[in-house]
Parts: C-alpha cells; sequence; structure tokens
C-alpha cells in the first residue's frame, strides 16, 4: 500500500516537473506551442533582417564601439516567449542569416548554437514589462546570456575552427564585449518597454467598440 | 513629467544610454550606392545600372592617394603618409598593387582621362623608379635592392665567385629583380593602356628583350630550355623564383603583345615557366608553393636553416619538416594574375585554396590565413593573404566569400573623412601605420568593377576615338560614371558636382547635346580645336551626350 502511494506520489511529481517544463517553454497546449513557433518565426526573421542593416561604429584604439541590434531580438523574444522561442531565434536565426545571405554553415552550426543560449537563459526568467526592476532583470539575464554566448563563440573558434588567439580576442571576443554587452543592456529594455506599449495600444485597439 | 521620470528610472536611463552609444558611435557606414537612373532619348533605352561605376568612398580615397603621390604634394623621393620606415621590403609592392588598384578605377571611368588621373600614375611609375643617385636612402632602389638587411648588388649565375664561366645577371634592373622589373614594366604598360601616350613603350620593351633573352637563353645569346635558371622563370632576392613575382611579367607580356601587336608570349618565352610552375611548383594539394631556389642564396635574409638540401629545389616550410612554403598571399595574387592566361587552372585552384586558407570567425566575418602549416598564426601575411584574396574573389566574382572577408578586414578601422568630405582614408594607425595607406587602396582593389583579369587585354584602336573627357575642374567634381557607349553612340556621364564646374570634351565630330531624363539640358559649348565644354552647377547628374 505504501509502495503503490509512493509510485504515485512519484509519478505526479514527474507529471508536475514536465508540466512545469512545458509551462516554462510555453508548450503545455498545442495552441500554446503553436504560438511560441509562432514567435519564434517572427524572431528568425527579425534577426535576419536586422543582421543585414550594416551598423555605425567608432573604433578607439583596439575597442569597438557601436549598437549591435541583431541581439537584443533573440533576447525579447526569449522574455515574451520563454527559453524555446529564444533558442530557436538565436540558433535558426544565425543559421538562415548565414545560408541566405553568405551561403555558409559555419563551424557545424556550433556558433548558431551559442547565439540560441542568449534566448535560452533569458527565457528563463518572467518579465514585467511595465516595471522598472523587473526591466533591468531583463538587462543583467541578457547580459549573463551573452557573456556565455561570447565565451562559447570564443571556445568554439580556438578549439573547433582552430584560428589564433589573437583573432578570437581582437575581431570577435572585444567586439562582442564592447558592442553586445552595452546593446543587451540598454536596448533590450527599451525595445522591450516599446514593444508593450505598442501590442497594448494594438489591444485597445482591436478591443474598441464605436458603438459603445 | 517629473514623476513619470521618476516611476521609470531605470528605462529613462537605458534610453538615454543607447542614444548616447549610437549617438557618438555614428561612424563608419558604407557608402552610399550610385543612383542609377533609366533614360530614353530619341527611343534608344539608357540604363545607368548597365554601366560600371565607381563609388564615392573609392574616388575619396583616390583623393587622398593623391597626396602621398603627386608631385604637387611631395617630390618622388619623399614617403609622407607612406610610414613604410620598418616595411622597406615592401614599399615597392605598395606601390605597384597602389597602382593596379587606381588602373581598375580608372578603367571604370574610361570616358575621364584628365590630367588628375593621368600624372597620378605617371608620379607613382616616377616614384617606383627613384634611384640611389638621385635620392640616396630615400630611394626604391636602396630600399628594394641595396639596404643592409638585403643588400643585393651585383649577381652572377651560378652562384660561384670561382665559376669564370658564369653569367652576370645585373644589379637593381637586371634579370634577377623581377620583384621590382616585373611591377615596373606593368605599371608602365597600364599606363600606356589607360593613357596610350607612347612616352613609355622604349623601356618597356628593353624589360620584354631582357626576359625574353632570359627566360630563352643561357644569357649568352645561345637557345637553352628554360633560359638561364632552367626553370623558365625570373628569380628575384635574387636565386629564388616565384610564381607570383612571374605572374607580373607574364600578364606584362600579354598586355604588351595586346598593345603593339607583337607575339613575344605566342613565341613561347613563357611555356617553359608556366610548365614549371603548374608541374614542380606545386604543394601536396596542387596549389602554388612560395618559392624556388636555383642556387644558394647569399643573402643573411634567408634562415640557412630552412634552406632545401641541394642548391636548388623548393623553399621550405618554417612550420613543418619536409614540406614546400606555402603563402596564401602568393597563391591568391598568382591565381589572380595567371587567370587571364590558364583560366582553367584558376577555376580548378580557387576552391582548393578556399578550403586550406579561409578560416571562418563568423556568419559574416572570414579571413585567409598566411599558410595552413601553421593555421593559428596570426599577422602581418594573413592580414596580406586577406587582403590579395578579397581581389581574387572579386575577380572569381564570388561575392559572398568577398563581403565575409572585406567585414573582417575593415572591420576594426575607421574611416577618416577630411573637413571638406573630399577625401577618406582607412586609419589602420592603432593597428600599424604602414597599414593606413594599403588599406586605402586596398578598397580598391577588392571591390572595383574590373580587376587584373579585365585590363590584361589593350583596349581596341576605334577607343581611342571615342569622345571623352579630356580637362576638367576635377577638384570640384565626382565622377561615378563616364564612358563611350560605342553600340549606342552615346556618352554616360554621372557625376556629382561640389562647384560649380567645367567639364571638357574631346572627339565629338560635331556639337554634342546633353540629355537628362530624356529631356535636352544643353548643348555644350565649343571652345577650343575639338574641345566641347559642359558647364554644371552643384549637383547630381545622370546625363546622356550624344
Amino acid at each position: 500500500m505504501t509502495m503503490e502511494i509512493n509510485t504515485d506520489t512519484v509519478a505526479q511529481q514527474d507529471e508536475q516537473v514536465k508540466s512545469s517544463i512545458r509551462e516554462k517553454l510555453h508548450i503545455q497546449y498545442s495552441h500554446a506551442a503553436s504560438r511560441t513557433l509562432l514567435f519564434a518565426v517572427a524572431g528568425v526573421f527579425l534577426y535576419i533582417v536586422v543582421s543585414m542593416i550594416p551598423m555605425p561604429f567608432r573604433m578607439v584604439g583596439i575597442l569597438k564601439f557601436g549598437l549591435l541590434p541583431a541581439v537584443t531580438i533573440i533576447a525579447l523574444v526569449g522574455a515574451t516567449r520563454g527559453s524555446l522561442a529564444g533558442f530557436i531565434t538565436g540558433y535558426l536565426g544565425e543559421v538562415l542569416y548565414g545560408l541566405l545571405v553568405y551561403n555558409v554553415v559555419v563551424t557545424m552550426t556550433l556558433t548558431a548554437v551559442a547565439y540560441g543560449i542568449l534566448g535560452l537563459v533569458v527565457g528563463f526568467g518572467t518579465y514585467d514589462f511595465t516595471n522598472g526592476r523587473s526591466l533591468a532583470k531583463l538587462s543583467i539575464l541578457a547580459v549573463i546570456g551573452f557573456l556565455i554566448t561570447i565565451l562559447l563563440t570564443v571556445v568554439i573558434g580556438i578549439g573547433v575552427e582552430k584560428y589564433s588567439l589573437l583573432t578570437a580576442i581582437a575581431y570577435l571576443m572585444l567586439p562582442l564585449v564592447t558592442l553586445g554587452l552595452p546593446t543587451l543592456f540598454f536596448l533590450t529594455p527599451v525595445l522591450a518597454k516599446l514593444c508593450f506599449a505598442v501590442s497594448e495600444k494594438v489591444v485597445s485597439l482591436s478591443s474598441y467598440d464605436p458603438t459603445e | 513629467m517629473s514623476n513619470v521620470v521618476t516611476r521609470n528610472k531605470f528605462i529613462v536611463v537605458a534610453f538615454v544610454m543607447t542614444i548616447v552609444l549610437s549617438g557618438l558611435t555614428f561612424g563608419n557606414l558604407p557608402g552610399q550606392p550610385v543612383p542609377p537612373d533609366i533614360q530614353v532619348v530619341d527611343g534608344i533605352v539608357y540604363n545607368f545600372a548597365d554601366y560600371a561605376a565607381v563609388d564615392h568612398e573609392m574616388l575619396a580615397i583616390f583623393n587622398y592617394l593623391n597626396t602621398l603621390v603627386s608631385r604637387d604634394y611631395q617630390g618622388y623621393g619623399e614617403w609622407d603618409g607612406w610610414y613604410a620606415e620598418n616595411f622597406h621590403g615592401l614599399q615597392h609592392y605598395v606601390i605597384a598593387f597602389m597602382a593596379y588598384s587606381v588602373s581598375f578605377l580608372f578603367e571604370t571611368t574610361s570616358g575621364y582621362r584628365t590630367a588628375y588621373y593621368q600624372n597620378f600614375l605617371y608620379d607613382l611609375i616616377k616614384k617606383m623608379n627613384t634611384t640611389m643617385e638621385e635620392w640616396g636612402e630615400n630611394s626604391i632602389e636602396y630600399n628594394e635592392w641595396l639596404h643592409p638587411d638585403y643588400n643585393y648588388v651585383d649577381y652572377y649565375y651560378p652562384n660561384d665567385p670561382n665559376d669564370t664561366t658564369a653569367v652576370y645577371t645585373g644589379g637593381f634592373r637586371g634579370p634577377a629583380n623581377i620583384m621590382w622589373t616585373g611591377h615596373y614594366a606593368l605599371m608602365m604598360s597600364l599606363y600606356e593602356r589607360l593613357f596610350n601616350t607612347g612616352e613609355m613603350k622604349d623601356e618597356i620593351t628593353w624589360f620584354m628583350n631582357d626576359w625574353e633573352n632570359s627566360l630563352t637563353t643561357d644569357g649568352r645569346g645561345n637557345p637553352q630550355d628554360g633560359g638561364i635558371w632552367e626553370t623558365g622563370l625570373i628569380p628575384c632576392e635574387p636565386y629564388i623564383v616565384f610564381v607570383q613575382c612571374n605572374s607580373v611579367p607574364i600578364t606584362t607580356t600579354r598586355l604588351y603583345d595586346s598593345m603593339y601587336g607583337t607575339t613575344y608570349f605566342d613565341s613561347g618565352m613563357w611555356d617553359y615557366g608556366l610548365d614549371f610552375i603548374n608541374n614542380v611548383m606545386q604543394d601536396p594539394y596542387d596549389l602554388f608553393m612560395d618559392g624556388y631556389y636555383v642556387d644558394r642564396p647569399t643573402s643573411l635574409y634567408y634562415d640557412q636553416s630552412r634552406l632545401p638540401p641541394d642548391p636548388r629545389g623548393p623553399a621550405q616550410s618554417p612550420y613543418a619538416d619536409g614540406r614546400p612554403k606555402v603563402s596564401s598571399y602568393c597563391d591568391a595574387w598568382s591565381l589572380a594574375f595567371l587567370d587571364y592566361t590558364q583560366p582553367e587552372e584558376t577555376q580548378r585552384d580557387y576552391p582548393i585554396f578556399k578550403d586550406l586558407f579561409l578560416k571562418d570567425v563568423s556568419t559574416d566575418m572570414a579571413y585567409i590565413i598566411d599558410t595552413y602549416n601553421n593555421p593559428q598564426g596570426f599577422g602581418t601575411y594573413d592580414i596580406l593573404g586577406t587582403l590579395f584574396s578579397m581581389h581574387l574573389a572579386n575577380q572569381m566574382k564570388d561575392y559572398a566569400t568577398l563581403d565575409r572577408l572585406t567585414n573582417f578586414f575593415y572591420s576594426i578601422f575607421n574611416k577618416v573623412w577630411s573637413s571638406d568630405g573630399r577625401m577618406m582614408y582607412f586609419d589602420a594607425s592603432d593597428l600599424e601605420p604602414f597599414l593606413t595607406p594599403v588599406a586605402s587602396f586596398g578598397w580598391i582593389y577588392g571591390h572595383s568593377s574590373y580587376t587584373i583579369k579585365d585590363i590584361t587585354e589593350a583596349r581596341s584602336a576605334e577607343f581611342w576615338d571615342y569622345p571623352y573627357i579630356s580637362a576638367a575642374d576635377d577638384s570640384s567634381i565626382w565622377v561615378y560614371q563616364a564612358v563611350w557607349d560605342e553600340h549606342k553612340n552615346a556618352f554616360i556621364l554621372n557625376i556629382k558636382v561640389d562647384q560649380a564646374a567645367t567639364l571638357s570634351f574631346s572627339n565629338f565630330e560635331s556639337t554634342p547635346t546633353a540629355y537628362i531624363s530624356g529631356l535636352r539640358f544643353s548643348e555644350l559649348v565649343l571652345s577650343g580645336e575639338g574641345l566641347y565644354d559642359l558647364i554644371l552647377s552643384p549637383g547630381t547628374y545622370q546625363i546622356v551626350i550624344m
């Protein structure tokens, strides 16, 4: 009898964990999964489009300053629709950007995985876009996620692609640090707030009944 | 208002910082493409997109290069802004490849041939030919040949002081210095190809005869397979033959024959050499190796421990025992220059070259390693390899690779514009000042509408009768497109004018008329014998003149 109760409890706990993960990934129901997929597809599209826009920059010594807005798309999708959508946006966005624009798949898509991790990490949190503290949390998680991205791309570059340490630092790591981190910290919450305001406006307009 | 700010402190700070970041760093954006136009004049369609164009940045870079080269700014043996003190052995290459780059640019606007362009190339040739006698240690003769680092003076073959039968192979201008003579002769040949003055023909002819003698005889006039050095190639440094250095006189020979109707190439002077580079000077992947000794070198420049076991043989890799020396700059340069003469070889080798030398840095960036024997190194020759490969990729119409190499190469340089907006250069001073002029003309070298293959052939005889701009207020205009369309008998001009400017056209047989947007704009004004002027006020114009 006791054994049966314990087995039931374990099964229930397993189910709760799975359900919680599914909820976290926004795939608990089929329509939720579809919506997550839709967000990811939109994110991938936006990521490719924004990546194609040449961005201004300024070199100060060996440090490169400017904005890297494409990475905020990954963070935003992760923040609004969870880790899975964020990961797909980063991973597929990077893979398809390479294929469509440069006709290449870089390092067996491992670099793309690194970009996916950014979306994955940001997606772990839940955010209230009307709350300053929550937006600050988004900034911090985006920065943490991107630090992992940078670390992975450098490790992949040196370990798998096998280019020089100097190349990895000067042409990859430093620009990603000086462009990507400030962009994610400052631009992501601004865009999140903007997206939220726009979506609120759209919702209020769509629910407006002129006969009332 | 203050409540709103107080309640949204973080977002306000983030917003302000985003503005500050983007504002302070606003620069280095790509130049705007040249606006194309479609016009219909007398029922004939003129689509400006059908004609090659030079972009605004290339012209601004040219204006900057002019300050390094023109006699209006500095003497032929003066080198302000070249930063070549520590790279004296590379200085003549900078001059040569700058000449090739501007030749691509001049070819693009072949109907714009004023003294501004012509004098630039003339002065560059004079800089290349600066002598010890006139300019001392500031001369190219000193820096490329007599410098104590190299101490190449007079040479004999074989390299044996006790051999009284050895052939004298000359000094700076002699046949043992193809790394200078080849470039110098090609620069002069391109000058004649582009401006048809005849002034330099005799000097080029002297080199042609000297090379033919070196390649087909024993140096004393007796026929000998493979010439003096029995490789069919001409050495430099001075006991080593390189594919890349010989690709330059091969290009010169093709161009010379094409311009003057001679048959140096068809007579077979390069047959032995081409066979030698395609069958002997090959690495394990059938790409060109970087150097083949024809005798023991005398200069201390060489690492004595990396010489081949026999006096004659492949240069050895500094990184891998028993392997030939290979380098990306050698292959990229050679494949591009030899593409006119043996296109099937370049087509076959290019994908192999990319497989072995191209390194992916990210999706949008890649670079070319110096050598696959040292894939994790990075230095001057990796940068040069990338630069040379941009031109090759452009010539192969592999624009995706070109873009990725460009994104890498230029990702760390600021564009610096002059206050009047007429000049621009890429500032490489934080990495290595020597790279500043190199990166600047390198942009033209890698991105021009025309490449070395296109200008290895002479212009048609009729070309010199086509109408062209022979004089202009060059410092007030930007000429993006200027070409005579021989099929439609009209001159295509795409131009931006900063200040009111006059353009003088030669070779029109009667008073021409300019059309804009298909409508009559103005008739050109006769201003001298056979000269017709077009006066333009500030603005941007796409004009058809007929």
